[in-house]
């Protein structure tokens, strides 16, 4: 673990590593396979505090140093990275709240948070991934109210959500502008869950489709002004790509340890294979990608912390972390050859959970747009 | 209930401890922690002031950065904790007791008002002496039970689950009195961020040998010196290509060895 932290984050890090080693490591095999939400684990977690780490501490929350935060989440992920992906799915949903919502708005949310609830932050729709702004979910007003019709998919938690915030077209015709963020509840009317995914990896997280079927939601509940839920949703994006490669580095620092402890052990030719220069090479590099993207991280979240922009540097974060996170998966599954092919050890589905890192909270491709036009400027 | 558990610290018991070219157990860069069977103890307090009241005091004594230890128990249950340095030199499990007795007498003196109970793990991971808990019993004239792993309260006293080899024994007892805790049904919990966070920047108060009242002993009991079990023989390989002549030469083996 390289960040550097406290003497007291050290022993609050120790802790969750017992947690994790005892808890979630060996339990989440059973849950990968019958890809159930594995409840008994996220209520311990719960126990523990760990699903409310992004909640500010002026609404309850526990005032962590954000890279002491980032090593215990990563400490997480290297465990699980679908717990993680669940737990920071709280951070997720809470974060457009605190960039736009009111402080009733952030009390209720935090509120739900503390007392064990989870948050929902559902952008996606079957034609609106990285095009988030050609979203079909419209939003209505009518008097006091606005009716929300339309369909997300790809949504972390919504099966287990107690809130939500969905963005939805309340003027199409003003493009990016027309978009609008909203809270709503869980228990209102016309609100549903649809398929659930069956996902290759992090299998230990729920992924669903939200239905919003003339979802009424009074006007209080729209988050920040009409118009601004596009500029709301890239700035949760920003922050939250920062937290997606944290638990891609915990992934990535699991595959080595496999890797290594497997590479120690596994003789041929009469030697452990890590004593020949290509095993040895291939541990290096995997090593050298895993600290470089840590240290991505790190940067991203001192430049938040201190108030200086960050979009850049969160961006290329997590596009490192994700491709590096899949090239250490590969390597290490290579290093265990036959062994790493098999579901009877624990390589093969770190490859299967590493994919999805250059895939959500905004694809690779979509990470390389925001880095190579904050590098070249306005033309 | 008020509740004291002395908790000793130990070199992590999940390292494996060999000795160094003096002989001595080298531990040097091996973590300490709490010794296993004092945080079940803390965690039986803990459960037990949950259910009928009271508060958990922990005690070490220790030297100087032992602090750390104690923080983590005030994380998971402990209410207040002390820190006692001992006496210079070598001591023997009676030194021990008789020091432990003084802590106890202090603590209740910092805490202004007695214990009820006082509970030390059945054994620390290190030396597995067993015999300090029992001997602390003595020296404060109070009674005693061991490997104890379920208290209740009764009337003027408490009833005390014992854990044996052949099943349980049930006990009772007026209070104040002293248990050594075995392993209970559950392990001990985990601490919330937020306790953990609070903990750790308690300042746990230090008090000396001399305003603890102790006096350096001379140890009666010397240990004379460390040895490792003898290492595991290296065994024998069967490589018969058939299953059935593997199996006999194998079964051939463990009867010569009188295993069978």
């Amino acid at each position: 673990m390289a960040y550097i932290i406290s003497e007291d984050a050290r022993e609050l890090l120790k802790d969750v590593r017992d947690f994790c080693e005892n808890e979630i490591k060996e339990q989440v095999k059973e849950y990968d396979i019958s890809g159930e939400w594995p409840k008994e684990i996220y209520d311990q977690a719960v126990e523990m505090q760990l699903h409310m780490m992004d909640v500010p501490e002026e609404y309850g929350g526990l005032g962590l140093d954000h890279i002491d935060q980032a090593a215990i989440l990563e400490q997480i992920a290297w465990a699980d990275a679908g717990v993680a992906v669940t737990l920071n799915g709280n951070g997720l949903a809470l974060k457009p709240v605190l960039i736009a919502g009111n402080e009733e708005q952030k009390k209720k949310c935090c509120d739900i948070i503390i007392n064990g609830g989870w948050g929902v932050f559902a952008l996606t729709e079957p034609d609106a991934g990285c095009d988030a702004a050609n979203g079909r979910t419209t939003a209505v007003r009518e008097g006091d109210e606005y009716v929300l019709n339309g369909r997300k998919c790809f949504i972390t938690n919504a099966a287990v959500g107690d809130f939500f915030v969905v963005t939805a077209m309340t003027d199409k015709s003003k493009g990016t502008r027309g978009m609008s963020a909203f809270l709503i509840y869980k228990g209102t009317p016309g609100l549903s869950v649809g398929t659930h995914e069956n996902k290759m990896g992090i299998r230990c997280s729920t992924t669903s489709d939200l239905v919003l079927d003339n979802v009424r939601v009074p006007v209080e509940n729209r988050l920040g002004e009409e118009g601004t839920g596009f500029k709301t949703a890239m700035k949760t994006l920003d922050l939250a790509r920062t937290w997606c490669a944290v638990i891609a580095v915990g992934l990535a620092q699991r595959c080595i340890d496999e890797a290594v402890a497997y590479s120690r052990q596994r003789v041929q030719f009469g030697k452990p294979i890590c004593k020949n220069q290509a095993i040895e090479f291939k541990i290096a590099d995997m090593e050298i990608r895993t600290e470089a993207s840590r240290q991505l991280v790190a940067h991203a979240i001192r430049l938040a912390d201190a108030g200086l922009p960050f979009s850049k540097e969160s961006a290329a974060a997590k596009c490192f972390a994700g491709d590096s996170v899949v090239q250490t998966a590969l390597d290490a599954v290579q290093i265990l050859g036959g062994y790493g092919y098999s579901r009877e050890y624990p390589v093969e589905k770190l490859l299967r959970d590493a994919k999805i890192f250059q895939i959500f909270e905004g694809t690779n491709e979509i990470q390389r747009m925001v880095v190579g036009r904050a590098v070249i400027g306005k033309i | 209930m008020n509740i004291l558990v002395c908790v000793k610290q130990v070199p992590d018991d999940y390292v494996e401890i060999r000795l160094d070219g003096a002989g001595k157990p080298a531990t040097a860069g091996v973590e300490i922690v709490n010794n296993a069977f004092d945080t079940y103890a803390v965690e039986l307090a803990a459960r037990f002031c949950e259910a009928n009241g009271g508060a958990v005091t922990v005690l070490t004594l220790g030297k100087d950065g032992a602090q750390s230890g104690l923080k983590n128990l005030l994380a998971v249950g402990a209410s207040k904790a002390y820190l006692i340095t001992p006496p210079e030199g070598d001591a023997d499990e009676n030194c021990v007791a008789a020091w432990l007795a003084a802590a106890v007498q202090k603590c209740q003196e910092l805490n202004d008002e007695p214990f009820d109970l006082i509970l030390c793990g059945k054994e620390s991971t290190d030396e597995i002496s067993g015999q300090v808990g029992a001997m602390l019993a003595e020296k404060l004239d109070l009674p005693f039970v061991s490997s104890v792993i379920e208290a209740m309260p009764i009337d003027g006293g408490l009833s005390a689950r014992q854990e044996t080899e052949f099943g349980y024994i049930r006990y009772e007892v007026p209070t104040p009195a002293v248990f050594t805790i075995a392993k209970p049904g559950y392990d001990p919990r985990y601490p919330t961020i937020k306790n953990k966070m609070a903990a750790r920047k308690a300042v746990i108060p230090t008090v000396s040998a001399a305003e603890a009242g102790m006096e350096a002993r001379p140890a009666r009991v010397v240990c004379l010196g460390y040895a490792e079990p003898p290492h595991r023989q290296a065994g024998v390989k069967v490589q018969e290509k058939e299953a059935a002549v593997a199996a006999a030469k194998a079964v051939a083996l463990m009867a010569e060895a009188k295993a069978l």
